[in-house]
């Protein structure tokens, strides 16, 4: 119609939540066929803006134009039908449905009421055969990968004919290969002719992927550009508005990285530990020092994750020994009783006692009591610190927390202010305040800044570094490698259950990690299958 | 986000309606105000309030426990055998007690170790205690053989009786459990975030045992006291008595989704509730009616939950 170049056009639009303004008469226009990018810190609004134009949310002022036209979604089936639809960070699936009905959910093939199988398998064949994405459409979606669940979910936009794709942090969860597949199918799906708005933390992929990009603060537009005339620094720049030195603390060195000092057991020793998937040709062997940062870099199923948690304590080992300086967290089974079930359960209780903290991957899945308050979350494993018969002392616990939370510098809120009321990077660091507590030795992070954004991404670098700085040991686990070069005096790279390499400080050279992660040699998929079960 | 004075206004919601029904009914009827009704609704709750202080924890926790209907039923045929046996009220009462307690050891096991649901698990094991009722009074009404048994819930101390001095008892320990000791503080926890929770280092197996022993002795406890007021028991399969306890709880505002909620709470609906049936009667509204009006406002207060969560992001 009178501007049909721009598929999606926002006019003004302001969204108010209680007394925040999420979004502040924003004025935004996507080109038809286009990749936009949206970048900004976390509650700058980008996800509100999205959610408005997919009808989760209605706007309180201003107007959304779909194809020139004016429209006002009050549910997202509104905007389904208009062509719009979202595939967000957490995705969405019925994991216990097959591919094939995740994607056709809501627009099945029927005949008279009845589900038509035949009808469903021609219309896959002839979605898969469209977009180049290639899926058996019979196994759960629970039993795929993230990545595979994702092409599950633009399958499914797909086959609703969407035109219009929201993408909120589509790359998050993802490894390397499988980010640069998304960044093919993003650029397939352009070419098509489906116009993509993509929300997202990692500013190359906006940069590469994206013909237009906007940059929020909060709540507002601060400009809109060609993303050609854009650079990593100018984005980040326009996001927090002010120039950023470094992104990364200066590397405080150990007097000998790798090496405990004279006659002290290393802080973390983990010796020929085993459990499935993890350590099958030779067990694992880790130190990490009082004072060092070590990272586990990988792909996404190399076992990381899997190894931390069993360092933990929080799922069984079969095989090894770990030590927290010096001092034994399980001794080795006997022979009789080498059962993974019952006998080599650690308990993280234990590891909590002797000076050992994890912070996992999930904030939201694994780490807070979302309705609790800051207080009792930072308090939670150190209840027994403040109880005396039973009976927890407000004080004690007050003082321990008070510490902690301004040891982590975790803003947004009192500390009675129930967690899911402050934002992703403050959550983030609520979890870490719950470590900075009087005889840590060793510091677990799995995946420490994801969905934090710029601001507090820097703000946990210097937590790290100056806690490793104050005799802290810490082991890294990243998906971002470039955080792990930016912080870590030592990478060990893992791949199929195993370590493969290892690198230290200044020789962190990102082409050669990278190639040690996808290894020479094919993974052996029954290995796979196992370390990708947990 | 949702700090607003109406969000404040809705989260202590149970307070305000629960003083607002008590004013409306101390001006619009002669009967409310006065000690012996007040006292006679104290004493008529106190079965109630002791099963429901304690099933709080249970779904605070995250679990579901309706096996307390047949624990109560079958609690006091226990108690009862037991005091025709040995002629003590004591032991009597220890016994009940003790069935009611390993009910809930065997359901808290369950739930934890073979990972059942809760809900699932307790609506079998009150079958096989509703028939453990049976067996136990060979399908008779048992009666207490000396005066005493009675006393257990009638005696009267400060013109209040045992029984509702029974039940302000166990609301204070389980609110004294929950608000300020550290198990308290890990039933929140498991109930809140599981996952989250062992990995701070809580037993959360334990921690479920515990709540449904807990909620299986209140159970037997109230059971018993019931039986003390009716100097009898009757074996059955009622299960109308859990119904009475979840209405109580839900309305006071504890979530069934588990993680969040209070004893007070607790306290709060069951009194708003007996409230209610007490100014119906003073009203003389039909009884029909009066649980048409008691299921809607169970569901306005589950209403009101859900769309509290629904609301943060």
């Amino acid at each position: 119609m009178a501007d049909s170049a721009n598929h999606v056009e926002l006019r003004g639009i302001s969204k108010r939540f209680g007394t925040t303004l999420a979004v502040d008469d924003a004025s935004l226009a996507v080109e038809r066929g286009s990749i936009h990018g949206l970048v900004g810190e976390n509650g700058a609004g980008k996800s509100t803006i999205g959610k408005i134009i997919s009808g989760v949310y209605t706007a309180d002022r201003g107007s959304l134009l779909v194809n020139g036209r004016l429209e006002s979604f009050r549910t997202p089936r509104q905007a389904f039908a208009a062509g719009i639809t979202t595939i967000a960070q957490e995705l969405s699936l019925l994991k216990d449905r097959s591919v094939a009905d995740n994607v056709f959910c809501g627009v099945e093939s029927t005949r008279f009421g009845f589900m038509s199988r035949r009808g469903t398998q021609r219309r896959f064949a002839s979605l898969t055969s469209s977009t180049g994405i290639q899926l058996d459409p019979a196994p759960t979606a629970g039993s795929l990968s993230v990545a595979e669940q994702q092409l599950v979910e633009i399958l499914r936009a797909a086959a609703r004919g969407a035109e219009f794709v929201i993408m909120d942090e589509p790359s998050a969860r993802l490894s390397g290969t499988e980010r640069d597949q998304l960044h093919r199918l993003l650029r397939e799906m352009r070419e098509r002719g489906t116009t993509v708005l993509l929300i997202s933390h990692f500013l190359q992929e906006v940069l590469d992927l994206s013909d237009a990009v906007t940059v929020m603060r909060d709540g507002r537009i601060v400009r809109t550009s060609n993303a050609e005339t854009e650079t990593a620094d100018t984005l980040i720049e326009a996001m927090i508005g002010r120039q950023l030195a470094g992104n990364y603390p200066p590397k405080a060195m150990p007097a000998q990285p790798g090496q405990p000092r004279q006659g002290e057991p290393p802080a973390l020793r983990v010796r020929g530990l085993r459990r499935p998937g993890l350590g099958a040709q030779s067990g694992l062997d880790l130190d990490v020092c009082s004072g060092e940062i070590v990272g586990l870099a990988g792909l996404v199923g190399a076992g990381r994750t899997e190894f931390v948690r069993a360092v933990y304590g929080a799922d069984p080992i079969t095989e090894g020994e770990i030590q927290i300086a010096g001092e034994p967290l399980a001794r080795p089974p006997a022979r009789a009783l080498r059962r993974p079930q019952w006998w080599s359960r650690l308990r993280p209780t234990r590891a909590i006692r002797r000076g050992l903290g994890l912070i996992p991957e999930s904030r939201r899945d694994q780490g807070l009591l979302p309705d609790r308050s800051l207080r009792e979350n930072i308090s939670l494993p150190h209840l027994s610190r403040t109880t005396k018969a039973g009976i927890v002392s407000r004080r004690a616990e007050r003082n321990l927390v008070v510490a902690a939370a301004a040891g982590a510098e975790v803003r947004g809120g009192g500390l009675e202010t129930p967690v899911h009321l402050l934002s992703g990077g403050n959550q983030q660091k609520s979890l870490f305040a719950r470590w900075m507590v009087p005889g840590l030795k060793v510091l677990i992070a799995d995946e420490p800044t994801r969905g934090v954004d710029v601001g507090s991404k820097r703000s946990i670098y210097d937590l790290i570094a100056s806690a490793s700085g104050n005799g802290l040991a810490v082991l890294i686990v990243s998906s971002e490698l470039e955080e792990l070069i930016g912080l870590c005096h030592r990478i060990v790279v893992m791949r199929a259950g195993q370590f493969v390499a290892e690198f230290s400080h200044p020789d962190l050279d990102e082409a050669e990690i990278l190639r040690q992660a996808f290894g020479g040699e094919p993974i052996p998929p029954s290995d796979r299958q196992t370390a990708e079960q947990q | 986000m949702n700090t607003s004075p109406f969000a404040a206004l809705a989260r202590y919601g149970i307070v305000w309606v629960t003083l607002a029904l008590f004013v409306v009914l101390a001006i619009t009827t002669d009967g409310f105000l006065t000690g012996p009704n007040l006292r006679n609704v104290l004493d008529q709750q106190a079965t109630l309030l002791i099963a429901a202080s304690v099933a709080t924890l249970t779904m605070i926790a995250g679990g579901f426990d309706v096996s307390i209907s047949a624990v109560a039923v079958a609690a006091p045929l226990v108690a009862l055998r037991v005091e025709n046996a040995t002629g003590s009220v004591a032991l009597a009462l220890l016994a009940g007690c003790a069935f009611g307690l390993v009910v809930g050891m065997v359901n808290g096991s369950v739930v934890s170790f073979a990972k059942i649901n809760s809900f699932i698990t307790t609506l079998a094991t009150s079958f096989i205690v509703f028939g453990i009722g049976f067996l136990v009074s060979d399908r008779s009404i048992l009666r207490p053989e000396s005066e005493n048994y009675r006393d257990i819930a009638r005696t009267r101390v400060a013109d209040l009786t045992t029984a509702t001095w029974i039940s302000l008892g166990v609301v204070a320990i389980a609110w004294v459990t929950l608000s300020a000791t550290r198990f308290g503080r890990h039933v929140y926890a498991t109930g809140g975030n599981i996952e989250a929770a062992k990995l701070a280092g809580i037993r959360t197996g334990r921690i479920i045992v515990l709540v449904f022993a807990l909620s299986g002795l209140a159970a037997g406890l109230a059971g018993v006291v019931a039986s003390s007021r009716a100097i009898s028991a009757t074996p059955s399969d009622d299960f109308s008595f859990v119904f009475g306890v979840i209405a109580a709880i839900v309305v006071g505002g504890t979530s069934i989704a588990g993680g969040t909620g209070a004893v007070w709470r607790t306290l709060l609906g069951a009194l708003f509730i007996a409230f209610m049936v007490n100014g119906f009667n003073l009203h003389q509204i039909d009884p029909i009616w009066q649980r048409i009006i008691q299921g809607v406002v169970i569901l306005v207060a589950v209403a009101a939950d859900a769309w509290s969560r629904s609301r943060r992001t």
